[in-house]
């Protein structure tokens, strides 16, 4: 099935002289702190530095035991301790909290902090602030780009999210800069640029002032990859609430993706043990598979392993030089095939186990009303049950959001009522949440002009609840059509369907969700750059409220190569999901691009929903 | 050509020493050299004069004149000398004037007379007075080494890092060392010293005496010795008019000379060439040079005047009040090329060229001979080499022409030797002007590098011929023309008599937007003069606003630094910036700061919520911010308060806030959650069991779930909660409890707001098909079919959806149609739908 690239494709750049860079560089850091030494990780960087340097490649460089960065004292008895770490200010306080220890005790051993990607001066304040500033030796793993796969660059930073799209915090932009000029020096300038959004736009000409300050280095080299295209998430929350029916999103959204590869508990691998499994490029069968939406997934790999069997099969009726052949050269990918076919029908039965129930297709219904944008009063109250049954406050709150985003907003009646509910079924600190989410304008109230509001507010006092609500209808008919149903328009998002859309034969990049809606995101991607600029798309960037936000920067000169000009990379600030992925994936096949994605990381509907939900500690 | 080797003198059977004049110097000396203390920096640096009035212990009342020259004699400093006696001078590698005093301070001044900085050498040597001092390079840097009253050493490797070294004591030393020198070995600096008929050297740890192999007998006393320019050899001169030569680490003997004169000599210096086998060393009386060396003549000479030697690299310089000369030996080269009667290749190529210029034939004779011998590219490479070894211009062009003409007769001789020895040379001519005077050899400039001399022309000011060196041999921007530029604008602002304007634009004017400039540094040296005004001018014409933060911050603009750090998008440095502000300004000020400064507020936020958590609260009591400390407040009441008291009080704080925020529901909404909490503490303590942190929902289902319906409903009611949401908690509940009557009951407690279908589905969801097919019957019709099909009557669906004649509910019970027991099923409904479609 998978489809093949177009001949003319172009060849992608080899993303993994990165890994080596992170690795020689971590071991540089290593050395730097001669002997033994115990070395504290934190566990958000545990995956990503498994993917860089294994244990045995620490151990080589005298690092003895390994500890996870927690809220317990550590009882580590080697004379040098170093702590790899995220630049948190609570990461901060447990160094300072163990060199302080040590203190009391009389004792004096080496500390040695490593940031990454980058230390930030807050660190230091606060190690100043403990008194341990002068214990501890503090540098920099500049590892801000992991190769997840041949196409897909991540900077594993979910924070980046919560910090500049919730706090409005800069600090990442430089970190994104850095990487994008990083990946400027080792495979050549970017001829052209475009992108859209504020922190973009931040990013872009920071990373352009870097390039200024160095420049001379990578002026002579010849572009490897022809257009960069970035790209911040608030510009599109629609796609990332969405569910995802395409498989490697579908595994995302079911079991978690961490870091390129996945735990599939017993319940798929129907054994009682979990494994790790790895979900790459280099998985032929998973690479197949990927970018299929999921209708079509188990047909596949039902057809897959019956191929499978008549290879085997083939054992029949060998001599026995034929047989040893085939032991020796054939058996052992076919077991290995044998091995990670088993492994996708055992995760597609457990998606099907859960999906495939009335439930599910009630939820997808619900979603592609939400975006085509009728029986708006039925999908709120499907939200509303939704809630009152205690439901996922997860999925609660990403409907909501959905139906926020899609219709400019609740009407101030739904927005009230939603809330309430929500508070009753999942706990009173999620006032904080609704805070959060109003702020980062992932859920907010219509606002027909405050003059209304007020009008309704004291209407509502004085009639029954009902009125109040009908009046609420009234009022919000006034106000302008939202923005999202705008821009859908303009950007034709939903296709409109002649009979069944084909979900075998993709026709377009609606077939990441079932042929209901085009991703905006990738849409725009697409637009510009058929367009080479964003002329002509002057309407959509304003209703995308990004007036000034949205530029080109293309150079005239053509020294870009026609192959490297059909390479792309697309840079998502606040992450992107797998859904866009495979629709780019789909579009570059369709007409001979090859998409680079860089994230800051891979996200889902419910990521973004826990980086904005208020948890109690 | 005859005299050109005139001033060649042989020394042995191999080497020729020559002497030639650099400059014929026209300084105004007031004083005599010998009554001066003299200092004169290597690679043919500046010569700094004191004349000193404290040895000659008389007018102690006169101010002696510290008067710095160049090379050639240009005067380029002279002032007064007011600070303590001085016991010696010397010159550091970066060409500063180290002037050690006898108190052990050194004073540094600048090549233009102008004063550094100064350090102490430490209070044993304060206490017991210098003696004398040497200042001597290593590869560090250049040091200090001094002789105290004490007779002890202390000394410093590298005073640009000054660390002070108390070299150990020997043993039994009564009165000063008749002479001693610093030595370089291994990267370490020790001391040599000779106390009579003994050498001892002091390293670090300890004193041991030495003796130099081979040395003749009867020595009494060592008057004076040398060490090379490279440390390597070392040269001593004994009582009895006997020197001896040999390596520095005292373990080999190179040669020994008699020159039978027992008057201690002024000066004795090493004369050699790198790479050269020869070894002599320059020996200086009143009125005497005598070149010595490996040979049983010496070479004399006769010093008509005061002179003083400068070692060099590649030889001597000797300077006095007329004259500069150079004494060294000669090159290979030259020695191939001009000796008399020379056969080399060199030589003939130069006679062959001179002929072709007289248009004589004899030039093809030459040629051919050389040609013969297959030595022509070696002939051309001789031509060149000498040529750099050449003080006249007149000279080196002639040597170049012949190399030129020589070229010509080969194929591939690569040009680039060629070519840049005649960019070097003209670079050499250029800065041994006479108005420059810096008297550079071939071989010393090559070691000093080109980086170097531009420095030093830059520490001369002499900026124009610095730029037209760079462009001259198109040195890179950053390296040669704007780092030039740079030094010159940091000279510029320390004009004071031209205005801040005019400074500024003649810098810019100047400068532009040359790569490798750095205006910070620029506004940073004018700030360094006192100059503010003039350093925010310039900070301007900054492009990284990184760069102008650190600077502002200093010059205590702090405000201008904030928003020049925020447009510089370097949140650290915004952070600096801050903290900076924190402690400058007072509290209120601080936050209306901040307040207009949105990004850096929100960093400084971040900050608090994880650090200062009350400092959090009063920014958003400043800014009025109600709702977000009403949030505050909220997650106080979760996070840091254990007690029922203090988390209610938090709420109410909490939705005082939103009151004044206008947020009527969140205010609403905390007071429920206060009403709540208490009253999950009563059920607590009445009930038992934990309600405390449950939400609404979660507290009534475990009354239900307790068996408590009556204080479910009760709290139902209190808190207004939807029929249909209690309705599906009941539903859960009871369900969960397998409590199938109540649920009965339940049911019919009057009509369902949310219909059966879910009473069905909470059945099967539970396996009891029996008590779901109960509520099945209750379904209304249009989820009629759905219910029947999950308790799997698939017949009796197929029938209501045909009664329906509903087109999807016909699929839907098509789907589900599996196996053999339901065909009959599938049938009627394949009937039913054909018999619609007929109609």
């Amino acid at each position: 099935m998978a489809f093949p690239h177009r001949p003319d494709a172009p060849e992608l750049p080899d993303f993994s002289m990165l890994k080596r860079l992170a690795r020689d560089q971590l071991i540089y850091l290593l050395e730097q702190l001669p002997g033994k030494k115990d070395l504290f990780i934190e566990a958000d960087l545990m995956s990503p530095l498994d993917r860089i340097a294994n244990v045995s490649i620490l151990k080589q460089h005298e690092v003895d035991k390994l500890y996870k960065v927690e809220n317990k004292p550590a009882v580590s008895s080697s004379e040098q301790l170093c702590f790899l770490v995220r630049p948190r200010i609570k990461n901060m306080r447990y160094v300072a909290s163990l060199v302080n220890a040590d203190k009391l005790a009389g004792r004096t051993r080496k500390y040695k902090v490593i940031f990454s990607p980058q230390k930030f001066h807050a660190c230091e304040m606060v190690l100043e602030e403990e008194g341990v500033y002068g214990d501890v030796s503090c540098d920099e793993w500049a590892f801000s780009l992991l190769p997840l796969d041949v196409d897909l660059l991540s900077m594993e930073l979910p924070e980046f999210f919560r910090d500049y799209f919730l706090e409005g915090d800069q600090r990442w932009i430089n970190t994104v800069a850095q990487a994008l000029h990083l990946l400027s020096t080792l495979y050549g300038p970017f001829p052209n640029c475009y992108g859209i959004g504020r922190c973009t736009k931040m990013s872009y000409e920071l990373w352009r002032k870097l390039e200024e300050e160095e420049d001379g280095e990578t002026k002579g080299r010849r572009p490897e990859i022809g257009h960069v295209f970035l790209l911040d998430r608030d510009v599109d929350f629609v796609t990332a609430l969405c569910s995802q029916v395409v498989y490697e999103g579908l595994v995302d959204d079911t079991f978690r993706v961490k870091c390129g590869s996945v735990d599939f508990g017993p319940e798929v691998t129907s054994s009682d043990r979990s494994l790790k499994v790895l979900l790459n490029a280099e998985d032929k069968v998973f690479n197949e598979i990927r970018n299929e939406h999921f209708s079509n997934v188990f047909g596949f790999l039902s057809q897959k392993a019956r191929n499978l069997q008549a290879q085997y099969d083939r054992r029949r009726g060998m001599d026995i030089k034929q047989m040893k052949n085939f032991v020796s050269q054939e058996l052992k990918g076919l077991k290995q095939e044998h091995r990670l076919l088993s492994v996708h029908i055992g995760a597609c039965e457990s998606i099907m186990k859960k999906k495939t129930k009335q439930d599910f297709q009630e939820l997808i219904k619900t979603e592609h009303a939400l975006l085509e944008g009728f029986n708006i009063r039925e999908s709120t109250s499907y939200i509303e049950e939704h809630i009152d049954r205690q439901g996922s406050p997860i999925e609660s709150l990403r409907l909501m959001c959905l139906l926020s985003i899609t219709e400019n907003g609740l009407i101030p009646k739904d927005y009230r009522s939603l809330k309430t509910q929500y508070l009753q079924s999942y706990g009173p600190e999620h006032l904080l949440t609704f805070s959060n989410l109003r702020r980062a304008g992932l859920l907010t109230e219509q606002a027909p002009g405050d003059t209304l509001t007020a009008v309704e507010s004291k209407v509502s006092k004085l009639v029954t609840d009902k009125a109040a609500g009908k009046i609420t209808d009234a009022f919000s008919s006034l106000a302008k059509r939202s923005n999202f149903r705008a821009i859908s328009k303009k950007l034709n998002l939903i296709p409109r369907v002649d009979g069944e859309y084909d979900l075998k034969v993709p026709r377009d990049m609606a077939y990441v969700f079932s042929g209901a809606y085009v991703p905006l995101s990738c849409r725009l991607i697409e637009q510009v750059l058929e367009r080479r600029s964003w002329q002509g798309l002057d309407e959509v960037v304003r209703l995308l409220n990004c007036n000034e936000l949205a530029f080109t920067d293309v150079t005239k000169e053509d020294k870009a190569s026609s192959e490297s000009l059909r390479l792309i990379m697309v840079v998502f600030l606040g992450g992107c999901t797998f859904s866009e992925i495979s629709a780019l994936r789909f579009l570059g096949r369709e007409k001979g691009y090859r998409f680079i994605f860089l994230t800051t990381a891979v996200t889902n509907s419910a990521r973004l929903m826990e980086a904005m939900s208020e948890v109690k500690a | 050509m005859d005299c050109y080797t005139a001033n060649w003198n042989p020394l042995g059977d191999s080497a020729f020493y020559r002497k030639y004049e650099l400059y014929s110097m026209d300084w105004d000396l007031k004083e005599e050299l010998r009554d001066c203390l003299v200092a004169a920096a290597p690679y043919g640096g500046p010569i700094a004069l004191l004349r000193n009035p404290w040895r000659k212990e008389k007018a102690a009342s006169v101010r002696p004149v510290l008067e710095i020259y160049s090379a050639s004699g240009l005067p380029l400093a002279s002032l007064l000398w007011k600070s303590g006696p001085v016991v010696s001078l010397g010159w550091s590698a970066e060409e500063e004037l180290l002037c050690v005093q006898e108190d052990g301070v050194v004073l540094v001044y600048g090549l233009h007379g102008d004063f550094r900085r100064h350090f102490s050498m430490g209070n044993e040597v304060l206490q017991n007075r210098v003696l004398d001092a040497r200042i001597f390079h290593t590869e560090f840097g250049s040091g200090v080494a001094i002789l105290t009253g004490a007779h002890r050493f202390t000394l410093s490797a590298n005073v640009g890092d000054l660390k002070l070294r108390r070299m150990p004591e020997v043993p039994g030393l009564q009165s000063a060392p008749s002479c001693w020198t610093t030595l370089c070995q291994d990267r370490v600096a020790h001391i040599l010293l000779a106390v009579g008929p003994d050498l001892y050297l002091l390293d670090h740890a300890a004193c041991s005496a030495v003796t130099p192999p081979g040395l003749a007998p009867g020595v009494s006393s060592f008057l004076q010795m040398a060490v090379s320019f490279t440390y390597r050899h070392l040269a001593l001169f004994t009582d009895t008019g006997y020197i001896w030569m040999g390596t520095a680490s005292l373990k080999e003997k190179l040669c020994e000379f008699n020159c039978n004169i027992r008057a201690p000599p002024k000066q004795m210096v090493w004369c050699s060439r790198p790479r050269s086998k020869e070894r002599a060393v320059v020996v200086a009386w009143e009125r005497r040079l005598m070149v010595v060396g490996d040979a049983p003549e010496s070479i004399q000479f006769v010093l008509d005047e005061d002179s003083y030697l400068v070692p060099e690299l590649d030889g001597v310089r000797i300077f006095s009040r007329s004259t500069h000369e150079f004494l060294h030996e000669v090159p290979v080269a030259s020695e191939e090329i001009f000796k008399i009667a020379s056969m080399a290749p060199g030589a003939l190529l130069l006679e062959a060229q001179k002929e072709y210029e007289k248009e004589s034939q004899k030039a093809d004779e030459y040629l051919r001979e050389i040609q013969e011998l297959g030595q022509l590219t070696q002939a051309v490479q001789q031509c060149i080499e000498a040529a750099g070894h050449e003080h006249r211009p007149d000279m080196q062009k002639s040597l170049l022409r012949a190399a030129s003409f020589g070229k010509c007769f080969l194929d591939r001789f690569p040009p680039d030797s060629f070519v840049r020895m005649c960019q070097d040379l003209r670079v050499l001519n250029a800065i041994r002007d006479y108005h420059i005077g810096i008297p550079l050899t071939y071989s010393q400039y090559k070691q000093l590098t080109i980086q170097v001399l531009l420095d030093r022309l830059v520490l001369r000011r002499l900026y124009p011929l610095a730029i037209q060196i760079c462009e001259y041999l198109r040195l890179p921007e950053v390296q040669g023309v704007s780092r030039i530029l740079a030094h010159w604008a940091c000279y510029k602002v320390q004009q004071k008599d031209v205005s801040d304007e005019d400074v500024a634009r003649a810098i810019n004017q100047k400068l532009g937007d040359t790569p490798g400039v750095s205006y910070s540094d620029i506004a940073a040296r004018a700030y360094g003069c006192g100059r503010t005004e003039l350093a925010i001018k310039l900070l301007e014409y900054e492009p990284r606003s990184g760069e102008q933060v650190p600077l502002l911050l200093k010059m205590k603009r702090s405000k201008l630094a904030l928003s020049k750090a925020i447009e510089s998008g370097d949140t650290d440095l915004v952070f600096t910036v801050l903290l900076h502000l924190k402690n400058e300004l007072n509290r209120g000020d601080f936050f209306m700061t901040l307040r207009n400064q949105p990004m850096a507020l929100s960093l400084y936020r971040q900050f608090c919520k994880h650090q200062e958590l009350e400092t959090l609260k009063d920014l958003y009591n400043q800014d009025d911010n109600h709702q977000e400390l009403g949030s505050f407040h909220i997650r106080a009441s979760y996070a840091a308060e254990e007690r029922i008291e203090g988390r209610v009080a938090a709420l109410q704080s909490a939705a005082d806030a939103f009151y004044k925020a206008k947020n009527e529901f969140a205010a609403k909404a905390t007071e429920d959650q206060m009403r709540l909490l208490r009253l999950q503490r009563r059920l607590e303590d009445e009930l038992g069991g934990r309600f405390v942190d449950l939400s609404l929902h979660d507290t009534v289902t475990t009354l239900v779930l307790g068996g408590h319906s009556k204080r479910a409903e009760q709290l139902a009611r209190d808190f207004r909660i939807p029929d249909k949401r209690l309705w599906w908690l009941k539903l859960t509940a009871l369900a969960d409890l397998e409590d199938w009557e109540e649920l009965e009951k339940f049911s019919k407690s009057k009509k369902s707001p949310i219909g059966y279908l879910p009473f069905v589905e909470i059945c099967m969801k539970q396996h009891n098909k029996y008590e779901a097919k109960k509520y099945a019957s209750r379904v209304g019709p249009e989820q009629k079919v759905k219910a029947l099909l999950l308790v799997g009557d698939v017949a009796q669906a197929a029938d209501v959806a045909i009664e329906h004649r509903n087109e999807a509910e016909l699929t839907l019970v098509l789907s589900h149609c599996t196996g053999a027991t339901d065909a009959a099923t599938a049938d009627k409904i394949q009937r039913a739908r054909a018999q619609a479609q007929k109609k």
